[in-house]
């Protein structure tokens, strides 16, 4: 049997249900304003630049690179026992939004800014994915 | 659009009264309320007043506290023709001065306390779990996503973010937080009320020190503190006739950078900028002109990008501004004199203000006055690191 998932799951507001089931399709989906063509993130209703309600969501390229990143050396939630150090990363995808996320297959030591890294996706239930990023 | 400038006819106009704080650092048997009831008593007594002298209240608790200065009131036995709770985080303090400020100049009110109080030790770290638990806040008010599914919980990561992005920009050091923490806690050796008093450091300790989120240690990071502290605010002309002597309300500015942290370069160049920019202006003062600094150090980081932001030094230069020995009393700008956050009591920044003033009044002894001050800046950030507001207090 599979160990229990332990970690905080996403309570995703309305606006970002189809983000996440974009990624549970193993897609990372980010919304464009159709009136001026701005990428944003997180979701909302109307386009942060111009506050046009009318957009897409569109699949990003899920390339980008590591602006900056921490490294908990210290348990805040017991999701993570036996998992500290960890990295938590501020990518910034090529499209020009930021969001938050974690890295895979390197080692917190080897993390630095500016690195490129590309989209991975972390089956972590049944009914939950989470995007991830991994060194391109 | 033009930009919004504080009106320089309101220099000097408005002045501090009176300062008071609580008990501070660990107070296991008081409720925040209670702490701000015992500085509050304190501030109108330094002033000479009692709570039915005042008519303006603008105060700050924890965050779960539903209309804390009406609570708050309740327990003062008073009525107030202007009260709110501010809540911008480390920001609301100043914040509360300014309103102050404002709600007297349009005939609001007369007399305004301005305060902040939390048990935030007693919260957080009387058992382990409660330090899990972080309740300094009520869990209605967690992230929902994109953020803690990724393991990102607390202030230090926040703001361990912009100390990263910082190193890699400018090359600046461990060594260099590092310098902030001591010449601070070196000031709190100082202090009897600090909560580090007693505890000096040296660099060797710092370096040692474990890691909490990297780039941050321990010692990156402000207490945890029970504590509260209260000022009285009122024209000058009548602050003339109180019991203190009035310290002066010079200048003031506030930014809020509302597109967030992780937006543009907010986390480089933060809203301590144009609040600064406005404060001076209204003043007439610059950077040169200030004699002494209370810059709101909730992580070593947030000192060293202020101070830059504030034109102390050019940006990207702060870690070699703070290293050569700046902060220290006998230094070119002494800087959180008391101790500041991380190492007398962390208070949101109310203390910085009670200590600014202080300085300004030239109440303490050799051993902890700055010689000769004029000026103080005092800075307030927070409110999810984005919220700024900035106080130029002078000497009457």
């Amino acid at each position: 049997m599979a160990k229990e998932y332990t970690k905080p799951l996403p309570r995703p507001a309305p606006e970002s249900e189809p983000f996440w089931a974009a990624a549970r399709d193993h897609k990372l989906k980010i919304q464009k304003c159709r009136s001026c063509g701005n990428h944003w993130f997180p979701p909302s209703e109307h386009c942060p630049e111009c506050l046009s309600a009318d957009h897409d969501w569109i699949e990003a390229s899920g390339r980008g690179r590591v602006f900056s990143f921490v490294t908990y050396q210290r348990l805040y939630n017991k999701g993570w026992e036996g998992e500290v150090p960890y990295v938590v990363a501020l990518i910034e995808l090529d499209e020009g939004p930021r969001l938050l996320s974690n890295l895979t297959g390197i080692a917190p030591e080897n993390v630095a800014c500016d690195m490129a890294v590309k989209v991975v996706f972390d089956d972590v239930t049944p009914e939950v994915t989470l995007p991830k990023f991994t060194p391109a | 659009m033009s930009v919004p400038q504080p009106n320089p006819a309101l220099r000097d106009k408005y002045a501090i009264a009176g300062t008071g704080t609580s008990r501070l650092g660990q107070v296991p048997d008081v409720s925040s309320l209670g702490l701000m009831e015992e500085a509050s008593a304190n501030a109108l007594s330094d002033a000479g007043l009692t709570a039915k002298d005042i008519d303006g209240l603008l105060v700050r608790g924890p965050d779960d506290i539903y209309t804390f200065h009406q609570v708050l009131g309740e327990r003062l036995g008073i009525n107030a023709s202007f009260s709110t709770t501010t809540t911008n985080g480390g920001a609301s303090q100043i914040l509360s001065v300014i309103l102050a400020v404002m709600a007297i100049d349009a005939g609001l009110a007369s007399v305004v306390l301005c305060g902040f109080g939390r048990d935030a030790w007693s919260r957080t770290h009387r058992t382990e779990q409660a330090r899990i638990s972080g309740a300094t806040r009520s869990a209605a008010m967690d992230t929902q996503e994109f953020g803690p599914e990724y393991g990102l919980f607390g202030a230090p990561a926040m703001h361990a973010f912009g100390a990263r992005r910082h190193m890699h920009e400018f090359g600046t050091t461990r060594e260099q937080f590092g310098a902030i923490s001591l010449a601070f806690r070196e000031h709190a050796q100082r202090n009897p009320q600090a909560q580090m008093l007693g505890r000096p450091l040296t660099m060797e300790d710092y370096l040692a020190a474990r890691m909490i989120v990297e780039p941050f240690c321990l010692l990156d990071c402000s207490l945890r503190s029970d504590g509260a502290g209260a000022v009285i605010v009122t024209s000058t002309e009548r602050a003339r006739d109180m019991k203190q002597k009035p310290v002066l309300i010079k200048g003031f500015g506030t930014h809020n950078n509302l597109r967030g942290w992780f937006d543009g370069d907010n986390m480089l160049r933060t809203a301590a900028g144009p609040s600064g920019q406005r404060a001076y202006a209204m003043a007439g003062l610059g950077p040169k002109d200030i004699d002494c600094a209370q810059i709101y150090d909730c992580f070593t980081y947030m000192v060293l990008t202020q101070l830059e932001d504030y034109g102390f030094c050019k940006k990207g230069e702060g870690g070699d501004f703070v290293s050569s020995g700046t902060l220290a009393l006998d230094g070119a700008l002494p800087t959180n004199t008391s101790g500041g956050q991380l190492s007398e009591t962390h208070n949101e920044g109310m203390l910085q203000i009670v200590e600014g003033a202080r300085q300004l009044q030239g109440i303490y002894g050799p051993d902890r006055q700055v010689p000769a001050a004029e000026t103080c800046l005092v800075s307030g950030h927070g409110g999810n690191t984005v919220c700024h507001s900035s106080l130029i207090l002078g000497a009457a």
